[in-house]
Parts: C-alpha cells; sequence; structure tokens
C-alpha cells in the first residue's frame, strides 16, 4: 500500500508538479487546481505509464480522490500477478 | 424606443424571468427558484451599492460552477456596474493584475477568498449571499444602449488576455439573435460546465435565462458521467462544449450508455472539432442536434451557426452569420474578395464590442470603422457558408507558399484514428519552415503515423510526427501552440517518430516541385 502510494505520488507529480509529500491517501481533485477534466486525461496517462496499466472508463469515474487510486491500482497489480503465476 | 432600464440587460433579463426559470447545482441540489433569481439580483445590486459602489464601478466577481456568482454578476449588472467576471482559481494568481488594469473598486467571491492585494489596491471585499435588502421590487439602475455591462477577458491562446468592453445593447442583439439560431423555446434547461468569465458560458446562461428556462452547473466534469446522468436526471435540454469536452465525452465517458432522453441540442464552439467527432457525436445521440458555432470575445459571444440540418452537406463550415450580424471577407488590398476565395473574415453589427480596455492601438487595428477585423482567415461559400481556413499568423511559410494550420490539421484529424493533432512550424535549412506534427491517436491505432504521413497534402515539407497523450489546452480547452515544443521530451515511448521526412533531405530546387 505505501508502496503504491509512493508510486502514486510520482505519477502526481508527473502530471501536476505536485510536492510529492502534499498528495495523501486524503487528496481530492479540488484540492489541486490543474486537476480538473483535462487533468484527470494527464494524471490518467501519467499513472498508466508508472504503473504499466491501463484504465477502462469506469475506472476513470471511480478516481475520485487517491484513496480511491490506491485501491484501483492494487487491484489491477493483484490481477497482474495473478495472470502471471497461473502460467 | 427603449426606456433606459430596459436598456439595463440584467433588469431585461429580469423581467423576462417566468414560472420555469431556476439555477440549479447539479453536485448539491442548491436550487434558486424563479421568485427567488430576481430578489438574489436585486439584493446584490443592494450589497454592492451599500458597499458605496457607484453606476460605472467595475466589479471582480470571482466565477464558479455554482449558481451565486451568476447572480452576482448580474446583480452587478442590474445596479449599472461593470462586472469583470474572472475565475475564481485564478483570482489568487492574476487577480492583482486584473484590479490594477481595471481600476476595480470592489471584488466579490463566494466563499471569501480573501486575495491578499486586494486591501493593497483599496478594494472593498464582499463575499457569500447578500442580505435580504427587504424591497422585492428594487429599481434597476437606467443604463443607456452604450454603457459598459461588462469586461470580458478574450479566451484566445495568444499571449496575455484583453480586456474586452461589452455593453449592455452588445449583450441584448447577441442574445437574442443567438436564441434565433438556436430556435430556443419558453422551455429549455442548460447544463452548464463553462464558467460564465468565458463568454460561452456567459452567452449560454443569458440565452436560456432570457427565454424564461434553467440553467443547471455542475463542476464535476473531471468524471464526465456525473455530468451526463445530471442531463438526464435534471431534464436538460441543452449541453454546451468545447472540443476537448465533446473528445471526452467519445474517449473517457459512458455517453453511449447514458441515455439523454431530454436533451434536444448540443451546443459547440470554442475551436474547430473535427468533423469525425462530430458524425460520431451524432450517431450515438441521433436525437440532438448538433449546433457548430463560431465567435469571438470581441463580438459579444457567438458570430455564426450552422444549422444542424445542414451539418451533413456542410461538414466543417461554421455556418452562416447571426441575423444580426454582418460579414465581409477582405483581402491583403482591403476589398471584398470573390466567394470561395479566402481572406480575414471581418464582422459588424449590434453585437460587435466598442473594443478593448485602454488598449487604442490594438483598438484601432482590430475595429476599423463598425467593422471587427476577427484575425481568422476565411472563405464564403455560393450559399453564405463561412469556412475558416486558418488563422492570422498561423501558417508555416514552406518554399514561399503558404499552409495554414487549420487546413492541415482539418486533413490530418480526418485520417482514421486520429482524435487531435496539432501542427506547428519549424526552422527548416532549405524550404524555410517545416512541418512538425503532434498527433493523438486511438489506442488500437498503431500504424496512424504512417497514415498520417501518407495523408499530408503534397505541398507539405513534414519535420517530424510525434504521438502525444494529450495537446497542451488552457481552461478553456484552447490549444496552447506555444507549449508544443515542449511536448516533443513528452512523447508517448516508442511512438516518437524524428526520422527526418525523405523530403526534407531532398535539394531545395526539387522541395519547390512538390
Amino acid at each position: 500500500m505505501q508502496h503504491v502510494l509512493a508510486r502514486v505520488q510520482r505519477a502526481f507529480s508527473a502530471a501536476f508538479d505536485t510536492d510529492p509529500g502534499s498528495i495523501t491517501i486524503n487528496t481530492v481533485p479540488g484540492d489541486i487546481r490543474a486537476w480538473d477534466s483535462m487533468g484527470h486525461v494527464t494524471l490518467a496517462s501519467s499513472l498508466e505509464q508508472e504503473f504499466a496499466v491501463t484504465f477502462d472508463v469506469d475506472e476513470l469515474m471511480e478516481m475520485e480522490n487517491v484513496r480511491e487510486i490506491v485501491r484501483i491500482v492494487q487491484a489491477k497489480l493483484a490481477r497482474f500477478d495473478q495472470a502471471v503465476a497461473c502460467r | 424606443m427603449k426606456r433606459p432600464a430596459q436598456w439595463n440587460f440584467a433588469a431585461s433579463l429580469v423581467e423576462r424571468l417566468g414560472h420555469g426559470s431556476e439555477l440549479l447545482d447539479a453536485p448539491s441540489g442548491e436550487r434558486f427558484a424563479a421568485a427567488e433569481l430576481s430578489t438574489a439580483i436585486a439584493d446584490f445590486a443592494a450589497t454592492f451599492a451599500a458597499a458605496g459602489l457607484r453606476h460605472g464601478d467595475r466589479v471582480l466577481i470571482g466565477c464558479n460552477l455554482r449558481p451565486l456568482s451568476s447572480l452576482a454578476y448580474l446583480g452587478a449588472m442590474f445596479g449599472g456596474l461593470v462586472a469583470v467576471p474572472v475565475n475564481e482559481n485564478t483570482l489568487a494568481g492574476s487577480g492583482e493584475a486584473l484590479a490594477r488594469k481595471t481600476r476595480a473598486r470592489a471584488v466579490w467571491t463566494e466563499r471569501g477568498i480573501r486575495p491578499d492585494w486586494a486591501a493593497r489596491c483599496g478594494l472593498s471585499e464582499l463575499e457569500g449571499r447578500p442580505p435580504r435588502a427587504g424591497c422585492d421590487n428594487a429599481a434597476p439602475a437606467a443604463c443607456s444602449e452604450h454603457d459598459l455591462a461588462a469586461l470580458m477577458a478574450t479566451s484566445g491562446s495568444s499571449a496575455a488576455p484583453r480586456l474586452v468592453k461589452v455593453s449592455h445593447g452588445n449583450l441584448i442583439a447577441n442574445t437574442e439573435a443567438i436564441i434565433r439560431s438556436q430556435r430556443l423555446g419558453r422551455d429549455e434547461r442548460a447544463l452548464l460546465i463553462l464558467p460564465v468569465s468565458y463568454c460561452f458560458g456567459a452567452s449560454v446562461l443569458h440565452t436560456h435565462l432570457w427565454q424564461g428556462g434553467a440553467v443547471v452547473f455542475d463542476s464535476r466534469f473531471t468524471f464526465p458521467d456525473k455530468v451526463l446522468r445530471a442531463i438526464a436526471h435534471y431534464g436538460c435540454t441543452s449541453f454546451a462544449g468545447v472540443p476537448t469536452a465533446y473528445q471526452i465525452l467519445l474517449r473517457r465517458s459512458n455517453i453511449r450508455s447514458i441515455p439523454l432522453p431530454s436533451l434536444r441540442r448540443f451546443l459547440q464552439a470554442g475551436g474547430a472539432l473535427g468533423v469525425a467527432s462530430i458524425r460520431q457525436m451524432r450517431a450515438i445521440v441521433p436525437h440532438a442536434g448538433f449546433f457548430v458555432m463560431y465567435g469571438q470575445t470581441e463580438a459579444t459571444a457567438r458570430i455564426s451557426c450552422l444549422p444542424p440540418e445542414r451539418l451533413a452537406d456542410k461538414a466543417g463550415s461554421v455556418g452562416v452569420p447571426l441575423d444580426n450580424v454582418m460579414v465581409r471577407i477582405v483581402g491583403a488590398d482591403g476589398e471584398d474578395v470573390p466567394a470561395g476565395e479566402s481572406g480575414e473574415l471581418c464582422v459588424a453589427g449590434k453585437s460587435i464590442s466598442a473594443g478593448y480596455l485602454d488598449e487604442p492601438e490594438e483598438t484601432r487595428r482590430r475595429f476599423r470603422g463598425g467593422w471587427l477585423a476577427t484575425g481568422d482567415i476565411a472563405s464564403r461559400d455560393a450559399d453564405g457558408y463561412l469556412w475558416i481556413t486558418g488563422r492570422e499568423g498561423e501558417f508555416l511559410k514552406m518554399c514561399g507558399i503558404r499552409v495554414g494550420f487549420a487546413e492541415i490539421e482539418a486533413s490530418v484529424a480526418a485520417v482514421p484514428g486520429v482524435l487531435e493533432c496539432a501542427a506547428l512550424a519549424v526552422p527548416h535549412a532549405e524550404a524555410g519552415e517545416a512541418l512538425a506534427l503532434f498527433v493523438v491517436a486511438a489506442a488500437e491505432a498503431d500504424d496512424v503515423i504512417a497514415a498520417v504521413r501518407r495523408g499530408l497534402p503534397a505541398k507539405c515539407i513534414c519535420d517530424s510526427i510525434t504521438r502525444v497523450a494529450q495537446l497542451p489546452r488552457n481552461a478553456h480547452g484552447k490549444l496552447i501552440r506555444s507549449q508544443l515544443p515542449r511536448l516533443a521530451r513528452h512523447a508517448l515511448p516508442g511512438d516518437e517518430i524524428r526520422a527526418r521526412a525523405s523530403e526534407s533531405s531532398r535539394p531545395a530546387e526539387e522541395i519547390s516541385r512538390t
């Protein structure tokens, strides 16, 4: 969880030029001026690059705060690990 | 002849409010019903007067995507003040410069932002809801047709914004013409994701209230499905967006599965949306008309509109001028060019503003003898439809031939798999300038770069085509062309094509023949 959060913070820095420490599990779009509709697209690309995953539309809609982002990313990474283990 | 109060735009608007008039905040459900609207507008006027503001004084209004700031904006006009609507998010950063430029006497914000410069500039700070003034029929200020109603910041991507002097007469003329062009009825409800500090957002507020309709504000376009559901929930009939908003709806929302039964029209302005994207929107929501429009802050808001029934046979056109706007297409010699030929688009009429605040030179350059020189290069076909082909200064000069960015971008946007694109001129040893292209493509479009390269006009000397995740845009969705060079460093991994085009290595004589 901590590890994922640190990487999410890095994706925020790449997208919005924020100080990683300023992004907490409780951060919401209203806390970051650039996190608007276009910013959300930038953030999604940044997260996709950081974790080498792609998000579908429903996942983008659920990313209403950093806690949700961490949850969605963790679920994706877990599915990926499972798929690797099954091979 | 109108009575003086009738020239007061906000006062006329209040007179036209009906039972269906209301302002709503979609996320909270907060609602200003019909009776509350006129009271709140008059209360704002009374509050500004009580703070010592007098006829013609300027007041900065911190705008957000909730109803109250729109009421403060209309209240300032109602009281004969000059509203300076500004996005509240930018107040902290650029508010001081704006306060000094406008010599504003007060600043209003919904949540009492209390910018540290307000006291330094001697501004009264007002916040939140006005107290009830205690009289239900407060008289509006008497205004003449030419009295200033608002100072609107230009939304273009070029340099620093200018402030356009918009009069009460400008607002009335443009509002009435827009209503006719969009065939707005008396039962309309707009879903608004654009702030009133942007003339497109303001025009949607004006037209819908003027018709006795409603406006539903929604600040949640970061999660577009919420906005789509609000359209359905509140029974909205109009949705207004800039090209980026439609790109987000097409690529990042569930618009294909969320029903929008009440919607009658999509309104699109603020730049060119590719014909392919418009066709997709039409296919997904076939019962809603798609209105492509063109305008400028200098012309209050709207200049032309493409009737939806002509979308098929005039695809790519920005339509016909509004019925009270006159148009000329002028060549370099200042004379009108024949139909079908390109020149600068110039417009005249009662919605054309008086010019820029305290910028006499630029005002003289753009406003000549009652005509506004838009800076847009356009042609008019035999049927009177306008086609924007470029923007003054926005072109490449390759081997002496000028090619507009808009023309190149329209042709690239038509390549299957391309979602958005932007052109830039880069220096070129032989040709003078060459084309650098930035392309946003669908994830599954693997060979899109090759397809784009094949589809370029033969006269184009292409330096590079770079695939990027998104294009740099300002808060209104306008492309910031000056930031494109930085994108080359952030290209998507593996997709950047920097290989010099074979054309560019050929000798100049050969290039000039292509």
